[in-house]
């Protein structure tokens, strides 16, 4: 709850779960003069002539690299009832694979070997991407960059392992949401919430989609966007970024681009009815309350991205922020209120508020207060103070975010991939610190207004006890 | 500045080929200095001015979780959430806003073990954080308000918590295998034991952190001679405690199975048996059986058998525990329910396989070379390298650890290996928890209630 976070990745990670949200880049404050001109993390950029992005960071404190190839296909790049594809494939990138000059792996021999050097490694799935990475000492990373080259174009999985981890991704579905009744809900709420779009279809897949996937939808989803030109290569430690190019160009330099389809997504229509959905269950033992609005992404609108940024930490950010302060500790009609913005996607990012209720309070009055709150803010605004301070908190974030290996790799691979640029990411602090009042009550109104919503309503999500525990818990309010 | 860390993958593949190459002498893995006090405090420090941040780490010793009155449970999990909600003249509120004006982190932590903090602060407002750090730490102030507001937070977190299979049987692991003794208790508190806690509990919690039960870590852009005085600045004002002596406590009920029916797809399963000490001889031994066993996550021989060859599971993983009191061994997965007892057959008969035969030189090697080589991955940011130290320390291991750690994993053999498992790995001692609706299990004791939640 005290922990501050700027987007939540919603991405599953293959073996062990990834930290759920990562801390966003920001800068040295302003105290250490004309800071906001430094760059956060001084990455050097180059293009390899089949079309591949490699970005490097150098850090030589330790002696160790995060390596990571980034491809720009996920979930919503599926095709109609396939879901789940972008996931499987994520899996069986590691059942096998070869190539005449790179060389060809066992099904289980990457991880194993990755093993062996001492290193970790993992992948992850998002609707606009899928990342695979290893960390490692920096002696290994031409073996690795190998490895990882040698599986761009060239898996080959043996039908029984594709049939075994096709039985994985079940159990995979069963852990995470179906004996899951709050990740069954929110998976109920992207649905409506992206009517249309191919947002509303849960990274994992649906179960009964998910049983009919045969290995020639995963080939056909690899051949499609696996490829050079569609991938963004980052390496981010102990290395020499001219080492790093070399390196590349011997191994993945070797694959040749294709033609990757333009990505074009269906839209939702102009529903006008809010809708609510509501979930009764007996592991469920009080009330909760969800709100999710549809907003605009860093790349669709960086203007109001940023601003949406700042707002978040001052209406959600920790125990001192707008919402937590009214709802929880000023008023106490809830033990806990969150409002966050994620806006890391290549379209509609998505604006979400929770509270629990306190013993003896309904929902109603629960959301009833969060639209106070909101009209408030509507109406008068930030302050100078607030916007300051928050400038300033965001501002430091980027000193501790460049304080690691792997966290500068999945920062900016998790921007560029969804849309930002290089400079986007390394200009970030003077971004936020130009960042307005105006611009602020701007994305106020046009965002969250609850008497007006933005170009779709959003979508509100009840928890409940079962229903004899409802109407008791009404009772006891009333 | 560049840690001066030695990179052994190499050195131990060579190792192994060859005769044991004598450790560099001169260099150390990670430059520790002991940092002495005044009033007699000994901190653990790696100095490094390469970015302007400082973190500590700190933990008191046996003053955690085992130490609450039973009715009372939660009250070190809730002093934790309230030591940094205002101290001193600084109500709630306005201790929080200086923490994250500043973006200063300070947290503390309640294990069953120990009470424990982090501390984290850009060099440019070390003076504010550091003076923030001593007040909560000597002078927390407990207020009617935000401890209400923790108290429900916590006993909304446990009703959440109550729709989580995973957390069911974790709850009910804990209460059968540490039944009698205070480990068995829920240390994050039940409904109605938070209700009991008052603001006078928690000022009598306080009294259990002490300077002689008190270990640091810190790492980052701080002198010693500062560190030094800092240190006593903050922490010299505590007062010594009187000390628990552990008491070596043996897991109950061994041999059995419980079952928490839940109407979901998918059954937890989780099986505990005795673990082994830190420091006992053959810990070594059993770190890399364990690590071959099922630690390692792929490659480790459960994973393989079970997920990668028939796709049963998302995940299996097993593990060490080392308790102050205890030493417990555990195996956490999950299964659909009509493969449970399939599930449960294989994980018996990886247990009886690692007994009757040895590990291979290839198993060996990788384990020894991952668990060898992967150490600076646990020290690529600052506070990172102060939790690892911090480790260290709670382990009673020495300054000089990481200097020869390699050789203690180098020296274990096949034979030790396979010697480990026959003296640990005991099926016959499993205590089986189930969360689910688990076919074809035979004769489990059923649970109704979750224990220890209301």
């Amino acid at each position: 709850m005290k922990k501050i976070t700027f987007f939540t990745l919603a991405v599953l990670a293959m073996p062990l779960p990834i930290q759920a949200a990562i801390a966003r880049d920001a800068t040295t404050p302003k105290a250490e003069t004309a800071a906001t001109q430094e760059k956060v993390f001084n990455a050097q950029s180059f293009m390899l002539d089949n079309g591949m992005q490699v970005v490097v960071v150098e850090n030589n404190r330790v002696p160790v690299i995060t390596h990571m190839v980034w491809y720009r296909a996920g979930a919503a790049d599926e095709p109609r009832g396939k879901s789940g594809i972008a996931h499987f494939l994520e899996h069986l990138m590691f059942k096998g694979q070869e190539h005449e000059k790179l060389g060809s792996l066992e099904p289980g021999e990457f991880s194993r070997i990755v093993r062996s050097l001492g290193g970790q490694d993992n992948a992850f799935t998002s609707q606009d991407f899928t990342a695979y990475y290893q960390t490692i000492a920096s002696e290994h990373l031409e073996r690795v960059m190998t490895m990882e080259a040698g599986r761009m174009r060239g898996i080959n999985v043996p039908e029984k392992d594709f049939e075994a981890e096709k039985l994985v991704i079940q159990e995979e579905r069963r852990q995470r949401t179906d004996n899951n009744p709050r990740a069954q809900m929110n998976e109920q709420i992207r649905d409506v919430l992206f009517t249309n779009h191919p947002y509303a279809i849960p990274v994992i897949g649906w179960m009964h989609e998910v049983f009919d996937l045969k290995w020639t939808d995963a080939h056909a989803f690899y051949d499609t966007y696996y490829a050079p030109n569609n991938a963004i290569l980052i390496v981010s430690g102990d290395v020499k970024a001219q080492d790093v190019l070399e390196i590349a160009k011997r191994t993945y330099g070797l694959m040749k681009p294709t033609e990757i389809p333009e990505r074009k997504r269906t839209t939702s229509p102009p529903f006008i009815a809010q809708t609510k959905v509501t979930l009764h269950h007996d592991t469920i033992k009080e009330p909760g309350f969800m709100r999710i609005y549809r907003a605009p992404s860093f790349r669709q609108d960086k203007k109001a991205s940023l601003a949406l940024q700042v707002l978040e930490d001052i209406l959600g950010g920790g125990p001192t922020s707008r919402l937590y302060k009214s709802l929880v500790v000023d008023q106490k009609i809830a033990t806990n209120a969150s409002f966050s913005y994620s806006g890391t996607s290549w379209d509609d990012g998505t604006i979400g508020i929770t509270a629990t209720p306190a013993p003896g309070h309904s929902l109603d009055e629960v959301e009833e207060a969060i639209e106070e709150q909101l009209r408030v803010l509507i109406r008068d605004g930030i302050t100078d103070e607030e916007l300051k301070d928050s400038i300033t908190r965001m501002q430091a974030e980027a000193i501790f975010a460049r304080d690691s290996i792997s966290g500068p790799a999945m920062i900016i691979g998790y921007s560029l991939v969804t849309g930002s640029t290089l400079d986007d990411i390394e200009t970030w602090p003077s971004q936020i610190e130009a960042i307005t009042k105006r611009d602020i009550n701007l994305v106020t109104q046009k965002y969250i207004n609850p008497d007006e919503p933005f170009h779709l309503p959003p979508v509100t999500g009840i928890l409940l006890p079962a229903e004899q525990q409802a109407a008791e818990h009404n009772e006891k309010v009333k | 500045m560049r840690y001066k860390i030695i990179i052994h993958t190499m050195f131990v593949v060579m190792a192994l080929c060859l005769i044991n190459l004598p450790a560099y002498a001169d260099d150390k893995y990670l430059d520790i200095q002991e940092v002495k006090t005044e009033t007699g405090i000994t901190a653990w420090l790696v100095e490094d001015h390469s970015v302007p941040i400082i973190a500590m780490n700190f933990a008191f010793e046996n003053a955690g979780a085992k130490n609450d009155p039973t009715d009372k449970q939660g009250l070190t999990r809730l002093a934790s959430n309230t030591m940094d909600e205002g101290a001193g003249d600084i109500k709630s509120q306005e201790f929080q806003k200086l923490l994250r004006d500043l973006s200063i982190t300070l947290s503390f932590g309640a294990s069953r073990d120990h009470f424990s903090g982090t501390f984290k602060t850009l060099t440019q407002n070390k003076e504010k954080a550091f003076e923030l750090l001593k007040l909560a730490l000597t002078a927390p102030r407990f207020d009617e308000e935000p401890v209400g507001r923790m108290r429900a937070a916590n006993q909304s977190r446990i009703k959440a918590s109550m729709a989580d299979p995973d957390w069911i049987a974790a709850r009910i692991q804990n209460d059968v295998i540490f039944e009698g003794h205070p480990y068995a208790l829920n240390s994050g508190g039940t409904l109605s034991s938070l209700d009991a806690i008052t603001p006078d509990d928690l000022r009598t919690f306080h009294k259990r952190l002490g300077k002689n039960n008190l270990i640091i870590a810190v790492a980052g852009d701080i002198s010693a001679d500062e560190l030094r005085t800092r240190i006593d600045s903050v922490f010299g004002s505590l007062p010594v405690v009187e000390q628990n002596e552990s008491a070596v406590f043996e897991m109950k009920n061994e041999g059995k199975t419980y079952l928490y029916e839940q109407d979901i797809p998918q059954t937890m399963i989780e099986i505990s048996q005795p673990g082994i000490g830190r420091s006992d001889k053959d810990y070594y031994a059993a770190k890399i059986m364990n690590f071959i066993l099922g630690e390692s996550g792929f490659g480790s021989r459960l994973m393989e058998e079970i997920r990668e060859k028939r796709g049963l599971t998302y995940g299996i993983y097993s593990y060490l525990r080392d308790y102050e009191d205890t030493d417990i061994m555990h195996v956490s997965t999950s299964t659909v329910n009509e493969s449970v007892p399939e599930m449960i057959k294989l994980i018996r008969q990886e247990w009886i396989k690692m007994q009757s035969s040895p590990v291979t030189d290839t198993e060996l090697m990788d384990a020894k070379s991952y668990i060898i080589g992967s150490l600076p991955l646990a020290l690529t940011s600052t506070d990172a390298i102060a939790s690892t130290m911090l480790s260290m320390q709670l382990d009673d291991l020495p300054v000089d650890y990481l200097d020869h750690r390699a050789e203690k994993f180098d020296a274990v053999t096949v034979l030790d290996i396979q010697n480990v498992a026959k003296r640990l790995l005991n099926d016959k001692k499993w205590t089986v928890v189930l969360v689910g609706q688990p076919n074809g299990v035979e004769s489990p004791v059923t649970i109704k209630d979750i224990p220890n939640v209301e």
